[in-house]
């Protein structure tokens, strides 16, 4: 009986090790008041609407457009803390659509903030990367539709198209193509906050509300005859366009 | 006693367990498939050995996958053209009109070129706006001129299709992606060389007799100054890559490298191409304007257009009848035989 039972012990002991010999080690969670989660909002507008592929907006103009596709890359995040060192967000790319709001930033350190800063675009190197070597999860991978140059091998920061209504009343129909395409190394622009201070608590997740609005982002620019650019065909209207994107974005 | 000896064969099974448990699963042994062991490419006598992307090295199975996808029409939106509809292996990958035939009748932009020798070349199209061949691969697929399609859509499609699936994974391992699509086509296309002609017969093989007198004459005015061709057109592959403009216009339609860069002094540069086999790839230049050798030949005598980006070696050369059928039998000599 007693050997019977050391059997059983011995059999009991080797099975707990053998279920337990592959398990990674649990490392300690982090210390929950170092760090919080920051995740930016990025809400899309058009003036005081918001942006989405099935309404007719106008611009200030006074002219009336649709919205079949609208994205842009947004990389290069810095947040500036209160003692002014900066912090990059390593890694994070975002491709933004108006159907997404919340692009997470990750766990940053709780503390005071002076502000922010990011591009619109990416820079040169990620700019010139080959897109086939992204797995299809990264928004550097082709995608569908498609927001790189495979002719010129670089990445559309800016894609807007979309129908608009060309005539000078604006009673006609809307269904004339606009295009609007911006990339290439110098199209990238930085885009700054880096007096909007805000603060990460302990025990609280923060969020960042950012509004662009592509109403201002198409100001001065006459949708009726600036149908288009690729930006290399008319970088005249690319530059005013790209322009315009630090006073479309606004901290809510 | 017999207690105590179990004991130890039970704790020695579960010790050997333990030190299985976590291998992951072996499988079955591979059966070393020949196809896959890295191959050294057959160059032509005098030719550098290519540079090769360390991810991308050349195999007999991602050669011959590489080479069904190019003829494949499963490319192309409507699955009516593959990459050899316009680089026909017969016309020397090219495809004997100016401008390309896409999908529904549409026309390409420009001519297509040579595909051959293309392991050489430091960027790929007339205006060199894509740097690597792997690249390359999508912007075709893309054009809306040419297959007009979405590239992930065509790896859907290749997906589908239990062949690929089994191709794709015996040559890389992995399944149909951008990734290996791109791989698979530009590894074929490496393969492609032309270097064996009467010309390298003379040059690198030491056949005095491969030229003729009007062959020998044309190729020493090609490489003076007398027809100046040499500055452009060097080496092995007769091209040093460089973009210029040859006078072919005054205004150009098509901007060229400057569609690219976006600087003024690059409208109506394009890409030096090489001369192997140009007796076989008419029409000529960038838009397949120019019919025949002859006529070529006369263009470049002539000096062309006056533009302020023209080169400066495009300039009247006032060659005799004799000259310029000289030169043109050289051109000739350039064909493989």
């Amino acid at each position: 009986m007693k050997k019977l039972f050391s059997i059983a012990a011995i059999t009991l002991a080797c099975t707990t090790l053998l279920f337990t010999s592959c398990k990674k080690d649990k490392s300690e969670e982090p210390t929950p008041s170092t760090e919080q989660n920051l995740t930016m909002h990025l809400h899309s507008n058009v003036g005081t609407h918001a942006a989405n592929y099935d309404s007719t907006f106008i611009n200030s103009a006074g002219q009336r457009f649709t919205i079949e596709d609208y994205r842009m890359y947004i990389s290069n995040i810095v947040l500036i803390k209160s003692d002014g060192s900066e912090l990059p967000i390593t890694g994070k790319i975002f491709l933004t659509n108006p159907e997404i709001d919340e692009y997470e930033l990750g766990m940053v350190p709780v503390g005071n903030y002076k502000g922010f800063r990011f591009i619109v675009g990416l820079d040169s190197t990620i700019n010139h990367s080959d897109p086939s070597t992204y797995p299809s999860s990264n928004p550097l991978s082709v995608q569908t539709p498609s927001i790189h140059w495979s002719w010129n091998s670089g990445y559309i920061f800016w894609k807007v198209e979309g129908k608009v209504d060309t005539t000078v009343a604006q009673t006609g129909p809307v269904n004339v193509d606009y295009l609007y395409h911006i990339g290439m190394d110098e199209f990238k622009r930085t885009i700054d906050f880096t007096t909007d201070a805000f603060s990460v608590n302990s025990g609280q997740d923060q969020v960042i509300h950012l509004n662009f609005d592509l109403a201002a982002a198409l100001i001065n620019v006459d949708m009726t005859s600036e149908l288009m650019t690729h930006t290399m065909d008319d970088m005249m209207l690319a530059t005013k366009i790209a322009n315009n994107w630090q006073s479309a974005f606004e901290v809510e | 006693m017999q207690f105590d000896r179990m004991k130890k064969y039970v704790f020695l099974f579960f010790i050997a367990l333990m030190t299985f448990a976590c291998k992951k699963e072996k499988a079955t042994d591979p059966i070393i498939d020949p196809g896959n062991e890295f191959i050294i490419l057959d160059v032509p006598v005098g030719f550098p050995y290519p540079n090769i992307p360390s991810d991308n090295k050349p195999t007999l199975n991602r050669i011959a996958l590489g080479e069904k996808l190019f003829f494949d029409p499963i490319l192309s939106r409507d699955s009516s053209i593959s990459c050899g509809s316009c680089h026909l292996p017969g016309l020397k990958f090219t495809d004997g009109v100016a401008l390309s035939l896409g999908i529904s009748g549409r026309h390409a932009m420009r001519n297509a070129m040579t595909i051959l020798n293309v392991a050489y070349q430091p960027y790929s199209f007339w205006d060199g706006g894509v740097p690597n061949l792997e690249q390359q691969v999508l912007a075709p697929i893309e054009n809306p001129n040419e297959m007009d399609f979405d590239v992930n859509l065509a790896v859907e499609r290749l997906r589908n299709n239990k062949d690929y699936v089994a191709d794709f994974q015996k040559s890389y391992s992995l399944e149909p992606s951008v990734y290996t699509l791109t791989r698979a086509i530009a590894c074929y296309e490496r393969t492609l060389f032309t270097g064996k002609s009467k010309y390298d017969r003379f040059i690198y093989e030491g056949d005095s007799f491969a030229l003729n007198t009007s062959e020998k004459n044309g190729m020493i005015m090609f490489f003076n100054e007398e027809a100046d061709c040499f500055h452009c057109h060097v080496d092995y592959n007769f091209t040093d890559f460089s973009f210029q403009n040859n006078g072919l216009y005054s205004v150009y339609p098509d901007s060229g490298r400057a569609r690219i860069t976006g600087n003024a002094s690059d409208v109506g540069k394009f890409k030096v191409p090489s001369l192997r086999n140009v007796e076989l790839t008419a029409p000529y230049m960038h838009d397949g304007s120019i019919a025949t050798l002859e006529e070529v030949v006369e263009h470049y005598n002539s000096g062309g257009q006056p533009h302020p980006n023209k080169s400066n070696v495009v300039r009247p050369k006032n060659l005799s009848p004799q000259q310029k059928q000289d030169l043109v039998n050289f051109l000739k000599a350039l064909t493989d035989e």
